[in-house]
């Protein structure tokens, strides 16, 4: 029967498979608000794998970081530069 | 072309790191135990029968962070007041102008609503920084979480809801150099009143050591505060804050008053 | 507690963060839109501070249980602060993972200021098309 400590680690192992999978989706999608909120469920898979290694310092200075304050300045930057990525 | 060399230069570093990490390249996965040095902080930081190498605080991050390695902090520290200079004084000549046409702010609901959840914010924000010696927290982490309550007021009210009530720009830049000044001098202290009374003393001081008798009061009542730890997050705190506010309300201004910054550069100034 | 499969999962995190330094990586050079470049910057920084973290972990044990490096005993005696050295995980990696935060917030925020100077002053942020004008540019200057 599985103990809880081999449900830690498969947990970690999953986040890390399923960030992969975000920063792919990322880097290759042509609209830059779905990047943004692409890029913001990666940070929180990764917040999820700082709180399983034990770093509660970390957590709390990298969700305030990477959820509030990143995206809030990339959106004000597509707002006043242009939401499409133009390919020339 | 030249973007399937580069995948496919990619793909082969990969396959190469994942060769030397499975056959022993980084040692063991996870580590058997942890390092001797990690050891010691965590022997030393709360442990009051080594009295002359403790750093009153049950936190050890904390003390990592801004007592055996504070030197690392004030580069950090510095590294970030030129940062955010530099991103102000790119916009510096738009910094006094009034906005010309005052907003009228979202509905009636999200007004009250917001001015509930304000409070519970600055609340919430000043609890994690000032009891950072005791739990995880700390000065950053509280002033990255209280920069979110100027941002939704600057949101839902408009900008004119700061002029009206005299907080300008010029008041946040003083509140930011003067916490910044206070937290320098915070690191000194022991040493100035050392040379005062004749005593030795270090810089970064917190509690006594085997040379010098002066220390930081190290309780207060019967509730540890860390010495030297709880005012350098107070300061940290009101630093980072009012920073973040500043560029916030330089990156929320409208589109052309921020290209006005721009204006006369045809002719070459 | 299984040991295989344990040091199988671990092994598997440090893989996936070895594709997400390669795909970033991928993102920050060939993609030709300044924003794109800036959003794929901010995952290399955060995918570096990960691994600093992952070295200072610890194995488990039967019978030994980890904790984070807090004490929450307030009066210790000499017995809790040894079974503390024994079951804490590594502070040291932790605040320098503070610092690398702050340090790569800051270089975010006056890049963005940097990017809006730059849209304002080309009219586009499409890398390309800034290097075609400028090459205009200095062709007219020259002749």
């Amino acid at each position: 029967m599985m103990d809880y400590v081999d449900l830690v680690f498969l947990t970690m192992g999953l986040l890390a498979l399923s960030s992969v999978l975000f920063t792919f989706l990322t880097v290759r999608t042509k609209d830059l608000m779905y990047a943004v909120i692409y890029s913001s469920v990666q940070s929180v898979a990764y917040a999820l794998i700082y709180f399983l290694l034990l770093a509660p310092d970390i957590v709390l200075v990298y969700v305030a970081v990477a959820v509030g304050i990143y995206p809030l300045v990339i959106i004000l930057l597509i707002k006043k530069v242009g939401r499409y990525e133009v390919r020339v | 072309m030249r973007d399937i060399v580069f995948m496919s230069l990619l793909v082969v570093i990969i396959l190469a790191l994942t060769y030397l990490t499975y056959s022993g390249g980084l040692g063991d996965l996870p580590p058997q135990d942890i390092r001797v040095i990690a050891r010691n902080y965590l022997n030393l930081t709360y442990n009051q029968e080594i009295s002359w190498l403790w750093a009153a605080s049950p936190e050890a991050v904390t003390a990592i962070v801004w007592d055996y390695r504070g030197l690392d902090t004030l580069f950090e520290t510095v590294v970030f007041y030129g940062a955010i200079l530099a991103a102000l004084t790119l916009f510096r000549s738009i910094s006094k102008i009034p906005e010309f046409v005052s907003s009228a702010g979202l509905s009636l609901i999200v007004k009250r609503v917001t001015a509930i959840v304000t409070l519970a914010i600055l609340t919430v924000a000043a609890s994690t920084a000032l009891h950072g010696h005791l739990t995880p927290g700390g000065g950053f982490q509280g002033g990255a979480i209280a920069s979110v309550a100027p941002l939704l007021l600057l949101v839902v009210f408009g900008k004119q809801f700061f002029i009206e009530r005299k907080i300008t720009y010029s008041k946040l830049l003083s509140l930011r150099n003067i916490s910044l000044v206070l937290l320098g001098l915070n690191s000194v202290a022991l040493v100035i009143l050392g040379f005062l009374i004749g005593v030795g003393g270090f810089v970064f001081q917190n509690q006594a050591k085997a040379v010098s008798v002066l220390s930081y009061p190290s309780y207060l009542l019967d509730v540890p505060l860390g010495g030297s730890l709880f005012f350098f997050n107070l300061f940290e705190f009101l630093a980072v804050a009012s920073g973040f506010t500043l560029v916030f309300t330089i990156l929320l201004s409208r589109d052309d008053t921020l290209r006005k910054e721009l204006e006369g550069e045809e002719l070459g100034y | 507690m299984d040991i295989e499969l344990i040091k199988f999962m671990f092994m598997l995190t440090v893989i996936s963060l070895y594709f997400n330094v390669a795909i970033s990586l991928y993102g920050v050079v060939a993609k030709a839109n300044l924003v794109k470049k800036l959003i794929a910057l901010t995952i290399f920084q955060d995918t570096v501070n990960m691994f600093t973290i992952l070295v200072g972990y610890k194995l488990w044990r039967p019978g030994l249980i980890l904790q984070p490096p807090v004490l929450t005993d307030l009066s210790p005696t000499s017995e809790t602060i040894k079974e503390f050295v024994e079951r804490s995980v590594d502070p040291l990696p932790q605040a320098f993972v503070l610092t690398a935060i702050v340090i790569g917030l800051a270089v975010t925020l006056f890049l963005t200021t940097i990017v809006l100077h730059v849209s304002y002053h080309f009219k586009t942020v499409n890398v390309d098309e800034i290097s075609k004008s400028k090459r205009v540019y200095i062709h007219e200057e020259a002749v």
